[in-house]
C-alpha cells in the first residue's frame, strides 16, 4: 500500500463506513455494532502502522495552486494512534451502554466520523486543511451531545456556539498567518514573533486551547456530562479533543512560531493554565454529581497541559505533553467508571449513591487507580508527568508552580470526597440489588487502568520513544547538553517532598472535613462555605462567570434591543401608510369632479407660469 | 413616402364607412389590427437616420414630415396600443355599431397620431392633435352612459382650453420668428445673445396646453373621469398612447430640437413632473376604483417622464423616451387587465374582487408583471427606465428631484401593492367561485404585453448594440 492510499485510508475510511452504518436498519442493531467495532479497529490498525514512516503527500485542488497537504511522522502517528486506540476502546464500551439507547446508530456513526476527522486534522499539514477538519468535529460534537435525550440540544448548541467563536479566532488567526507568510504549510512555517505574528498567535492558541477545553472556553463541557451520554464525554472532551487540542498547540509553541521562554505569549499561556487549573478544580471540588465533578476535572487538568507547554523550556514541554496522553487516559477511565456506575445503579447523583465498592469491585479499583493518577500519586502516571510540569514551571516562576501545587492539593481532595461519596460509606438499601458492569464495559476500563500503571511504573517507554520524539531537534539538543533526563524518579527532591506534602494534606484534610460535616459528600462544605469563597461559589452556581451564560444574557437585551427598533420600525411605516392614506383623502376631497373648478386650476397654474418666464 | 401613415388609414377609412352595410364585422377589426401592426412593422424596420418628406401641394405651408429615432419609438408604441385596444373592444362592445363606430374613430385616432409624430411644425402637430382629441371625445362617450358623456364633455373643454394656450404659442410664434417648424424655432433659440423673450413665452405657452393634453398636476382636472368612465378599449387607447402622443410627444421635441437647456422652462418641466408623480400617486392609494386608481398612476408615471425632460440633458430625453415606451405598455397592460376583471364581474371595484388572482390566473399573473414594472422592480424593464431616469437627474445637477423620483417610487409600490392586495391576492370569496379566465381577446394582448416588458428589462443591457436600439434613441450613452 503506497503512504498516500494508506493515509486517504486513514481519513476516509471510518466516516465511508459512519455512512453504511446509517444505512443499516435498526432491528439490525448487532449488524451495526459489528461494523462500528470493525471499523474502529481498522482505523486503530491503519493509524498505528504509520509509526516510524516519514512522507509527505501533496494533493493539488483544482489547479489553484493550494495543495491538500498531509504529512505523516511522529507525532501525528502518535497522536492519531492514541485517539484510535480510545475510539476503539469506547466503541467497546457503548456496546453495553448504548445498546437502548434511540439514538443508536448516530452515535456510532458520529464516533467514527470523528475519527476520521481527528486524523485528518492531526495529518493535515496544511492550516486550512487542518481548519476544515476542525470544524468538522465541531459538528460531531454537536451531534453527540444532541442526542443524549430531548432537551440536550440546548446544551449542544452551547458547545457550538463557544467552539463556533473559537474556530473563527483559529480562522482569523490563519488568514493572518497568511497575510504575513504566504503559506499555509505548516513544515514551511516559522514564524518570528514581531508585526502581527503575536495576534496571530494568541488567535491560533484561542482555537487549541478551546479544543482542549480550557477556561474561559469549558462552560459547555459541564453541561454535556449531565446533557449528553457518557461515551461520548469519555470519547471528546476527555480524550480526543485534548489529545487534538494540545496537539495544536504544541505545534503552534515548538514549530509555527519561535516562541522562547522570553516572550510575553508564554508568560500568557502560563497565567491562562494556571487561572484554569485553580478556578476548574475550586469548581469541581463542590459538585455534587459523578459527571459533573469529572467533567470540571477535565477542564482543570488541560490547565497543566498549557502550563506546561507554555513554560517554554525542554522539562515543561515534555511535562505537559506526558501530560495530554496521561490525561486523555485517566479521565476517560474515570469518566468510563461514571458510566458503569451510572447504568448499574441508574444514578449519578452523589447523594443518592454511596457503599458501591463492594458490589462494582473492578469498577472501583479502575477508579481508584485513575484517581491515584490524577491527583498525582506515585507511581501512577501523572506524577510523573505532573512533577515534569512542576519543575518547567518552577524554572519560571515560583507563583505558577505553588498554584499547580495548589490544584494538585484540591484535585486529590476532590478525588477523595468522589471515592468516598460513591463507592464508601453507608450504601442506599435501593441500590443492593446493583451488580457489576459487563464485561464489554469492564475491559476498556481495566485497559486503560492498566496502562495508567504501566505508563507510570515504565514511564521511561512513553516518555523517551513516545513524547521527546515530538520536541523539535534544537530543544532535544538543549536539554540534552543540560544533562536533562525527563524520565525515571523526579530529579529532584523537593518538589516531591512538597507534592507529597499536598497529597497528605488533602488526606488530612478529607478526615477533617468528613468530621466536621458528616458525610464523604460534605467532607469539601467547609472549604465551600469558607468565607470569601463562599461568595464567590454562590455567584458561580449561578453562573455569573460563565462567558457563554453572559453573552446569551448579553444578547436578550440585545434582542430586546432589536425588538423595539423593529417596533418603532413598524409604526414608522404603519404611520406612513395612514399618512398616505390621509394625504389621499385630502387629494380626493379636492376632485370634487367641479369642471369649472379644473379649468380654473389650469389657469391659475398658466398664468404663474407666464409669469415665471417673463421675469 | 412616410405620407402614406396618414393617407393609407384615411384610405381605408373612406372605404370602410362608403358600404357598410355589406361588410362582415371582422372586416373593420382587421383592418384596424393590419394598420396597427404595420405602424409597428415601419416603425422597427425605418432607418434610423431623419427621413424627411413634404407633401409636395402644400410645401409652401411647411408640412413637412420627419421620421427619426424618437418618431419610430412613437410608431412602434402607437401600433401595439392600437391593436390592443381593437382586440379588447372585440370582446367588450356589445352592440354590431358601436363596434363599427369604434373601428372606425380608432382609424381616426390612428391618423391623428401618426400624423403628430411624423409633421415637423407646431402647428401642424396641434392640427393632428385635435383630429386625435375629436375622435376620444366621441370614442369615450360611445356607449353614452351618463358617466362617459361627462367624462368626454369636462375633456372636451380642458381641451379647448388646451388648444386656447397652443394656438396662442404657435400666433407668437409666428409673430416673432415668422415660422412655425422645429428646426426654425431651434435655431432662433441657439442665437448667442440669448432667448427673446417672447420666444420663450410662446414656447411656454405652448408647453402649458401640451401640460393640460398630457394630464399633468395641476392640469389634470379631465384625466381620472375620462379614463375610468370609457368602455375598456377606449381607455387602453387613452392611457397608453392618445394623452402621450398628445402631451409628452411634443415635450419630448421641444427638449430635444428646443429647449437647448433653457433653465427657466427646464424647471417648469421639473416642477409639474414633481406635482404629478406626488399627487398622482397619494391620490391613487385611497382610490377604491381599479381604472380609477389606474389614471391617477398614469398621471404620476407621466409625471416621471416629464420630470425626465425638466433634467435638459441627452440622457434625460433617452430616460424619458424609454419610460414613455415602457410606460405604454405596462399600463396598456393593466387596463387589459382590468378590463379582463371586468368582463367577468361586470364592475371595477377593488373591494368585490378580493382574491380574483386564484381565478384568473393569466390576469393575475400579467397585473403583478406590470406592477412590478410601473415601481422599478428589476429585471423588468420599468427599472432600467426610472434607473435611468434617477441618473440623469442625478448628473443634471439635479439632485432633490432625483431623491424625490427615488422617494415616490416607494409610493408607487405603495399603491399597487393595495390594488394587489385588495384586488388579486388572497383567497377568492364565495361569490367569485364561478369565475373563469377571461377570453383570449383579452389574455393574448395581456401576455405579449407581458412577455414586452420581461423581455425588455432582462435584456437591456444588449439594448444598446441590438437593432431595437432606437428605444434609447440610438444613443451611444455612457452611464
Amino acid at each position: 500500500m503506497t503512504p498516500t492510499l494508506h493515509i486517504l485510508l486513514a481519513i476516509c475510511l471510518a466516516p465511508a463506513l459512519a455512512l453504511v452504518l446509517l444505512l443499516i436498519p435498526s432491528r439490525a442493531r448487532l449488524l451495526r455494532e459489528a461494523l462500528a467495532v470493525i471499523a474502529a479497529t481498522a482505523n486503530l490498525g491503519l493509524v498505528a502502522t504509520t509509526f516510524g514512516q516519514q512522507s509527505r503527500i501533496e494533493l493539488p485542488w483544482l489547479g489553484t495552486g493550494f495543495d491538500l497537504s498531509l504529512r505523516v511522522y511522529h507525532t501525528a502517528s502518535f497522536v492519531t494512534t492514541a485517539a484510535a486506540g480510545f475510539g476503539l476502546l469506547v466503541t467497546l464500551y457503548s456496546l453495553p451502554f448504548m445498546r437502548k439507547h434511540r439514538a443508536h446508530g448516530a452515535h456510532y456513526a458520529l464516533m467514527l466520523l470523528s475519527l476520521g476527522m481527528a486524523n485528518g486534522a492531526v495529518f493535515s499539514n496544511n492550516l486550512l486543511l487542518l481548519l476544515f477538519f476542525w470544524e468538522g468535529l465541531l459538528g460531531t460534537t454537536y451531534g453527540m451531545i444532541a442526542i443524549g435525550h430531548a432537551g440536550a440540544f440546548k446544551t449542544a448548541t452551547k458547545a457550538l456556539i463557544i467552539s463556533g467563536v473559537t474556530d473563527l479566532c483559529l480562522m482569523l488567526g490563519i488568514a493572518l498567518v497568511w497575510a504575513q507568510a504566504h503559506t499555509l504549510t505548516m513544515t514551511s512555517l516559522r514564524l518570528p514573533l514581531e508585526g502581527t505574528a503575536p495576534a496571530a498567535f494568541v488567535l491560533l492558541m484561542i482555537g487549541a486551547i478551546s479544543k482542549g477545553g480550557s477556561m474561559p472556553f469549558h462552560s459547555w463541557i459541564p453541561d454535556a456530562a449531565v446533557d449528553a451520554p457518557t461515551p461520548f464525554m469519555a470519547f471528546l472532551p476527555a480524550s480526543i479533543e485534548k489529545l487534538l487540542g494540545i496537539y495544536l498547540l504544541s505545534r503552534l509553541a515548538l514549530d509555527l512560531f519561535e516562541l522562547t521562554p522570553q516572550s510575553w505569549l508564554s508568560t500568557l499561556m502560563m497565567v491562562v493554565g494556571s487561572v484554569t487549573i485553580l478556578l476548574a478544580v475550586l469548581m469541581a471540588l463542590i459538585q455534587k454529581d459523578y459527571k459533573r465533578l469529572l467533567s470540571f476535572h477535565a477542564v482543570s487538568q488541560v490547565g497543566y497541559m498549557i502550563l506546561g507547554i507554555g513554560t517554554a523550556v525542554p522539562i515543561g514541554i515534555v511535562g505537559g505533553l506526558f501530560h495530554m496522553i496521561n490525561h486523555a487516559m485517566y479521565k476517560s477511565c474515570l469518566f468510563l467508571t461514571g458510566g458503569a456506575v451510572e447504568r448499574q445503579a441508574g444514578s449519578t447523583d452523589l447523594a443518592s449513591l454511596g457503599g458501591l465498592g463492594r458490589k462494582m469491585p473492578i469498577t472501583f479499583a479502575c477508579f481508584v487507580v485513575a484517581a491515584a493518577s490524577i491527583s498525582g500519586v506515585p507511581p501512577f502516571n501523572g506524577f510523573f508527568s505532573k512533577e515534569l510540569v512542576y519543575d518547567g514551571a518552577l524554572e519560571r516562576g515560583t507563583i505558577f508552580y505553588l498554584v499547580a501545587v495548589a490544584g494538585s492539593f484540591l484535585t486529590a481532595a476532590s478525588f477523595l470526597k468522589l471515592g468516598h461519596a460513591a463507592f464508601l460509606g453507608p450504601r442506599d438499601k435501593m441500590h443492593d440489588g446493583v451488580r457489576e458492569a459487563p464485561g464489554a464495559m469492564l475491559f476498556p476500563m481495566l485497559v486503560i487502568a492498566g496502562f495508567c500503571i504501566f505508563f507510570g511504573v515504565n514511564n521511561a517507554f512513553p516518555i523517551d520513544q513516545l513524547i521527546v520524539p515530538m520536541l523539535p531537534e534544537h530543544l532535544i539538543a538543549e536539554a540534552r547538553s543540560a544533562g536533562t533526563h525527563f524520565s525515571g524518579w523526579p530529579s529532584n527532591p523537593t518538589l516531591v517532598a512538597m507534592t507529597a506534602a499536598a497529597l497528605l494534606g488533602a488526606l488530612i484534610n478529607h478526615g477533617f472535613g468528613v468530621k466536621l460535616n458528616g458525610s464523604g459528600l460534605h467532607a469539601a462544605d467547609h472549604i465551600h462555605d469558607s468565607p470569601g469563597l463562599r461568595w464567590v461559589y454562590d455567584r458561580a452556581e449561578r453562573r455569573w462567570f460563565d462567558p457563554y451564560e453572559l453573552f446569551m444574557r448579553g444578547s436578550a437585551y440585545f434582542a430586546q434591543a432589536a425588538n423595539k427598533i423593529d417596533r418603532a420600525n413598524d409604526w414608522l411605516v404603519v404611520g406612513l401608510g395612514r399618512l398616505a392614506q390621509f394625504a389621499s383623502r385630502g387629494v380626493r376631497a379636492a376632485h370634487t369632479g367641479n369642471t369649472s373648478a379644473y379649468i380654473v386650476w389650469s389657469l391659475i397654474a398658466a398664468t404663474f407660469i407666464v409669469i415665471y418666464l417673463g421675469q | 413616402m412616410l405620407t402614406f401613415f396618414v393617407l393609407v388609414p384615411l384610405l381605408v377609412l373612406l372605404l370602410l364607412n362608403i358600404s357598410w352595410r355589406a361588410l362582415p364585422r371582422i372586416v373593420p377589426q382587421a383592418a384596424v389590427l393590419v394598420l396597427g401592426f404595420a405602424d409597428v412593422v415601419f416603425g422597427l424596420a425605418l432607418p434610423s437616420l431623419p427621413v424627411n418628406s413634404e407633401i409636395p401641394v402644400l410645401s409652401e405651408l411647411h408640412f413637412g414630415l420627419v421620421a427619426d429615432d424618437l418618431t419610430r419609438v412613437f410608431l412602434v408604441s402607437i401600433g401595439l396600443v392600437i391593436c390592443a385596444a381593437a382586440f379588447v373592444n372585440q370582446e367588450s362592445m356589445t352592440t354590431e355599431r358601436s363596434h363599427r363606430n369604434f373601428c372606425s374613430l380608432l382609424l381616426v385616432s390612428l391618423i391623428g397620431m401618426n400624423g403628430a409624430v411624423l409633421l415637423s411644425d407646431f402647428f401642424s402637430l396641434y392640427v393632428f392633435l385635435e383630429v386625435t382629441a375629436i375622435a376620444s371625445f366621441i370614442l369615450i362617450a360611445i356607449e353614452r352612459g351618463i358617466f362617459a358623456v361627462e367624462g368626454a364633455f369636462r375633456y372636451l373643454l380642458l381641451s379647448a382650453v388646451a388648444a386656447m394656450f397652443m394656438l396662442t404659442g404657435v400666433g407668437l410664434l409666428v409673430f416673432t420668428i415668422g415660422d412655425t417648424t422645429f428646426s426654425a424655432v431651434h435655431e432662433s433659440l441657439n442665437v448667442a445673445t440669448g432667448t427673446p423673450l417672447l420666444l420663450k413665452m410662446a414656447v411656454g405657452i405652448f408647453i402649458v396646453g401640451l401640460f393640460i393634453k398630457g394630464g399633468l398636476v395641476p392640469f389634470h382636472g379631465w384625466l381620472p373621469g375620462a379614463y375610468s368612465s370609457a368602455p375598456p378599449g377606449v381607455s387602453i387607447l387613452l392611457a397608453g398612447i392618445v394623452t402621450k402622443v398628445s402631451g409628452i410627444y411634443a415635450l419630448v421635441r421641444i427638449a430635444q430640437d428646443v429647449l437647448v437647456s433653457d433653465p427657466s422652462l427646464s424647471m417648469i418641466l421639473l416642477v409639474a413632473g414633481s406635482a404629478s408623480i406626488v399627487v398622482g400617486a397619494i391620490a391613487a392609494i385611497g382610490q377604491s376604483d381599479l381604472k380609477r386608481m389606474l389614471a391617477y398612476s398614469s398621471i404620476s408615471q407621466v409625471g416621471y417622464i416629464v420630470l425626465a425632460l425638466g433634467a435638459g440633458t441627452e440622457l434625460g430625453i433617452v430616460a424619458a423616451t424609454f419610460h414613455l415606451f415602457n410606460h405604454a405598455i405596462f399600463k396598456s397592460l393593466l387596463f387589459v387587465d382590468s378590463a379582463s376583471v371586468e368582463s367577468r364581474i361586470g364592475t371595477t371595484d377593488m373591494g368585490k374582487m378580493g382574491g380574483i388572482g386564484a381565478k384568473m390566473p393569466w390576469t393575475g399573473t400579467t397585473t403583478g408583471i406590470a406592477m412590478l414594472s410601473a415601481a422599478g422592480i428589476p429585471p423588468f424593464s420599468g427599472f432600467w427606465s426610472k434607473l435611468l431616469i434617477v441618473l440623469a437627474l442625478w448628473k443634471a445637477g439635479r439632485e432633490g428631484f432625483a431623491v424625490l423620483a427615488v422617494v415616490a417610487s416607494v409610493l408607487t409600490l405603495g399603491y399597487f401593492m393595495v390594488m394587489q392586495h385588495r384586488a388579486f391576492f388572497g383567497k377568492p370569496s364565495a361569490q367569485l367561485d364561478s369565475v373563469k379566465e377571461a377570453s383570449a381577446g383579452y389574455v393574448v394582448p395581456a401576455v405579449v404585453f407581458a412577455l414586452i416588458t420581461v423581455l425588455t428589462g432582462v435584456f437591456f443591457p444588449l439594448l444598446k448594440d441590438s437593432p431595437l436600439s432606437f428605444l434609447l434613441l440610438n444613443k451611444g450613452l455612457s452611464w
